[in-house]
């Protein structure tokens, strides 16, 4: 199972505790498929940076978890119906950075690569 | 046009995240990727910016992303 991203914009006007019941639904139904919630995010809500169907804000929810891929197409289909939902977006996490054993290796690459980067801007 | 080019102070561009050790540009930091769109909201070229291939890429898909979930504008909004 892959570990994934999936970000909900609620309508503003939805009581908290109908956003709780809703994370509440959407986590359950993650573990109930056999996945794992790594972490929730409630960034609260935000401004829009333009208009979802009359709304200026959102209430952002951001979870990670692992999930089996056929509930995220399940979860999809969920949010389209779901009247609640302004927007919701699920992306794969990207692989953890190893800190340990990878970054001096990286850290070299990243310094040649500045140099080469300056030098082909300038024949570019 | 070539004697404008002598006269104009010239900088070398160099990428701004590649100088900060930016490993991963997260399409969440919305305040890290407004440097990277015009005021219109378009998207900044690699010629303007300077930025290396590999953060430009990375720089389009957070945009793209951060554009879905309303966190940047697919345009300005007085032009719309």
């Amino acid at each position: 199972m892959k570990l994934y991203e999936t970000t909900v914009i609620y309508d503003p006007g939805l009581e908290e505790a109908r956003v709780n019941e809703e994370v509440e639904r959407m986590t359950q139904s993650i573990t109930q498929a056999g996945g794992e919630i790594a972490e929730v995010q409630r960034w609260g809500k935000r401004k829009l940076a333009y208009m979802i169907g009359k709304r200026r804000d959102g209430t952002y929810v951001h979870v990670k978890h692992k999930s089996p891929a056929t509930l995220i197409a399940e979860m999809d289909r969920r949010f389209r119906l779901n009247e609640g939902v302004l927007r919701h977006l699920t992306v794969v996490a990207p692989k953890e950075i190893p800190k340990v054993e990878e970054a001096p290796k990286e850290g070299e690459v990243g310094e040649k690569a500045v140099p080469s980067g300056e030098s082909a801007g300038v024949t570019g | 046009m070539a004697r404008d080019g002598e006269s104009r102070s010239f900088r070398r561009k160099f990428c701004k995240l590649c100088f900060d050790k930016v490993e991963r540009i997260d399409y969440k930091d919305d305040r890290r990727l407004t440097r990277f769109i015009t005021d219109r909201g378009k998207i900044v070229p690699r010629r303007i910016s300077g930025t290396c291939a590999r953060h430009q890429s990375q720089i389009t898909e957070a945009v793209k992303r951060a554009r879905i979930l309303a966190l940047l504008p697919f345009t300005s909004e007085q032009y719309r």
